[in-house]
């Protein structure tokens, strides 16, 4: 049985996901980037070998995917992140029809249909806003952990509005709001909801059809997704592991193209 | 077809050298024509070359002291140029200032900095179905006429109009066959080539352009083409203006795309519609104006759609998908967009849409939008 490997090869993460000739996980791996991406693919697929206890040569097919797709030297042909987040999330909940990507510079919303597949997307590449870099600035703003960020969310008590979402001026904002003696977890909900402010606006344009599935980094933000959820009513489905869904996306596809070739 | 295509190459490389030396040449005068409704045979009337003012290649330097940043890509170029003094050959301008919101503030910027020798201010109506508006535009295009009839101190004749017309004519009709071979044998032209055909043509004196396109239909008619059957066949439309970055269609087509036909101003919209030259020229040049189809967005037309015309296009084409190509900043056109784009998602059609600026491109995310459209239509 053909065992396949998808690299997501994201601006601040690269994922590995390895699947056996059922399609089942094997192994999957996530580290930084870092700046040198054809570094960091070889890396993350050697990693997800390990753990799976493969070598190279087991892989029959790899897919390369993300901003960086073109990076994957292992890679025998490279697809959008977009059609391998739709497939890797239609895959893990068949009923999808919306998927919210959130990675770390860029968003997405992406259509799907009934088969699957993608229908229409919108993508905001233009900054850093609302994305995994703001987050992490927004933490250091408030000083805390990026983990601590989703928790914070619950905690607040006051409604505190964030209107800038341009990193740069959303900072300033934030310390602004500091001196105004606002506390820190109201500012973190503020920041949420600033997001999904975002998100629903991109979700808008593409149209809102149930089950929306939420994939990438900012998925592990519980107060993120919650406060997406109040925006656009609906409840958001979050993979165990968000983060892989472009990877796994891009194995399925790998294996897919497997099978067509062993007819 | 290769020497024809190297000359056009040529002249769309270095438009400013190209109207430069044409003037010399011809020792006529240069009057740009703001895109997209001057009717530049008038100009040709008069004894005067017209030519397309056009969005050149470099960043806006001090045309910022005279346009805001938020103006489009085509409005901030042409004014940067003109206060560098790269359009010093241009004797006059020509604006219809109720286009858009930005072609309104060209006259005043021109008038106020530059003082051309020539400049005359279009104002044609919106399409209102009626005489009223039929009038309006026939008295606008008569004072066109008596103003540069003032600048060169010589009549236009109906006669030498209609000779402007028929040149003219002879031009939409040979570009309207350039794109019917391209149609049936999409392969064998680069979307960037027939771009560059277009816009040539807007640079270049149409009875020269009309004896290019004569070789070069000869020769596409000429070439046997083997077609690839496992490109994606997609139509363009909308760029309103300008040029689009020839990396994005370049893109395009390294993604396994081919386009058979647009929409697009330096495209088919340029030459559709002859203008009819039985009777009164004038009148026929302000029906070609009043046009609706194909749609323009900058016209006001409100009974038919612009997705149904692109729709039409894509179906008569047998290609699978639309690319949408926005210029940044260009109201007409961002208020039309949520229109169109409902009509595509009625309709089932799959369609991108790229918004091209001026200076800043991300040619990387403009990448994974197209890539990811084609994977979409294609089915992956
Ligand atoms: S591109 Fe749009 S905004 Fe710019 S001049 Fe043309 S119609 Fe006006």
């Amino acid at each position: 049985m053909a065992v396949v490997a998808g690299v997501d090869v994201g601006s601040l993460c690269t994922k590995t996901v390895i699947l056996d000739g059922n399609g089942k996980i094997l192994s999957y791996d996530i580290m930084r980037s870092g700046h040198y991406y054809k570094g960091a693919a070889e890396e993350s697929i050697e990693n997800a070998l390990k753990s799976a206890g493969l070598k190279k040569g087991d892989i029959s097919y790899t897919l390369g995917t993300g901003y960086g797709r073109g990076a994957v030297a292992e890679a025998d042909a490279e697809v959008t992140e977009i059609t391998c987040h739709a497939r890797g999330a239609a895959r893990l909940f068949p009923e999808v029809h919306t998927v919210i990507d959130i990675g770390g510079q860029d968003s997405k919303v992406i259509g799907i249909g009934d088969n699957g597949r993608v229908t229409n997307f919108v993508m905001n590449d233009k900054c850093a806003a609302g994305t995994g870099r703001f987050l992490e600035v927004m933490a250091l703003a408030l000083s805390v952990d990026i983990g601590e960020m989703g928790d914070l969310f619950f905690a607040s008590k006051e409604k505190v509005d964030v209107s800038s979402m341009c990193t740069v001026f959303a900072e300033s904002e934030v310390i602004s709001l500091f001196a105004r003696g606002h506390k820190k977890a109201d500012i973190a909900a503020g920041i949420a909801h600033a997001i999904a402010r975002r998100i629903m606006g991109m979700v808008g344009q593409v149209g809102l059809r149930e089950k929306v599935v939420m994939s990438g980094g900012v998925a592990k933000n519980a107060g993120v997704v919650r406060a997406i959820e109040e925006r656009i009513e609906t409840s958001l489905l979050v993979p165990h592991e968000p983060q892989i869904v472009g990877a796994f996306g891009a194995a399925i596809i790998a294996s897919e193209r497997m099978s067509a070739t062993i007819g | 077809m290769e020497k024809v295509l190297s000359k056009i190459a040529e002249v769309t490389s270095d438009p400013y050298g190209y109207v430069a030396g044409l003037k010399e040449r011809k020792n006529k005068k240069i009057i740009g024509c703001f895109p997209m409704h001057v009717p530049e045979e008038i100009v040709h009337a008069a004894g005067l070359i017209p030519v397309v003012i056009w969005r050149g290649n470099e960043p806006v330097t001090w045309g910022h002291a005279h346009v805001p940043p938020y103006d489009c890509g085509i409005t901030r170029s042409f004014v940067d140029d003109a206060v560098r003094g790269k359009l010093s050959f241009m004797d006059g301008f020509v604006f219809h200032i109720r286009q858009c919101l930005q072609a309104g503030e060209f006259p005043f910027i021109m008038e106020r900095h530059f003082k051309p020798a020539y400049q005359k201010i279009l104002y044609l109506p919106a399409i209102y179905p009626g005489d009223a508006t039929r009038d309006f535009a026939l008295k606008e295009l008569e004072s066109f006429k008596t103003s540069l009839e003032d600048f060169t101190g010589n009549m236009i004749s109906d006669d030498s109009l209609k000779k402007s017309i028929e040149i003219y004519n002879k031009n939409r009709s040979l570009m309207e066959r350039v794109y019917e071979i391209r149609r049936a044998k999409p392969e064998i032209l680069k979307a960037k080539e027939v771009m560059q055909i277009v816009w040539s043509g807007m640079l270049m004196p149409k009875e020269d352009h009309n004896e290019l396109l004569a070789e070069l239909i000869s020769g596409m008619e000429e070439k046997s083409i083997t077609p690839q059957k496992e490109r994606i066949k997609v139509i363009l439309v909308g760029c309103l203006c300008q040029t689009l970055q020839f990396d994005i269609l370049d893109l395009i087509e390294d993604l396994g795309m081919i386009v058979p036909d647009d929409d697009l101003y330096i495209g088919s919209r340029y030459f559709a519609n002859p203008v009819n030259l039985n009777g009164n020229p004038m009148k026929a040049l302000a029906d070609r104006y009043l046009t609706k189809s194909p749609l323009c967005p900058t016209k006001g037309v409100w009974d038919i759609h612009w997705g149904d015309e692109a729709i039409k296009r894509m179906r008569d084409n047998d290609a699978k998908g639309i690319i949408s190509v926005r210029v940044k900043y260009c109201p007409p056109h961002t208020c039309y967009y949520p229109d169109f784009r409902s009509k595509m998602a009625e309709e089932g059609v799959t369609e991108v849409m790229i918004e091209m600026e001026h200076e800043i491109i991300s040619l990387e995310g403009v990448k994974t939008r197209l890539q990811s459209f084609a994977e979409t239509i294609g089915g992956v």
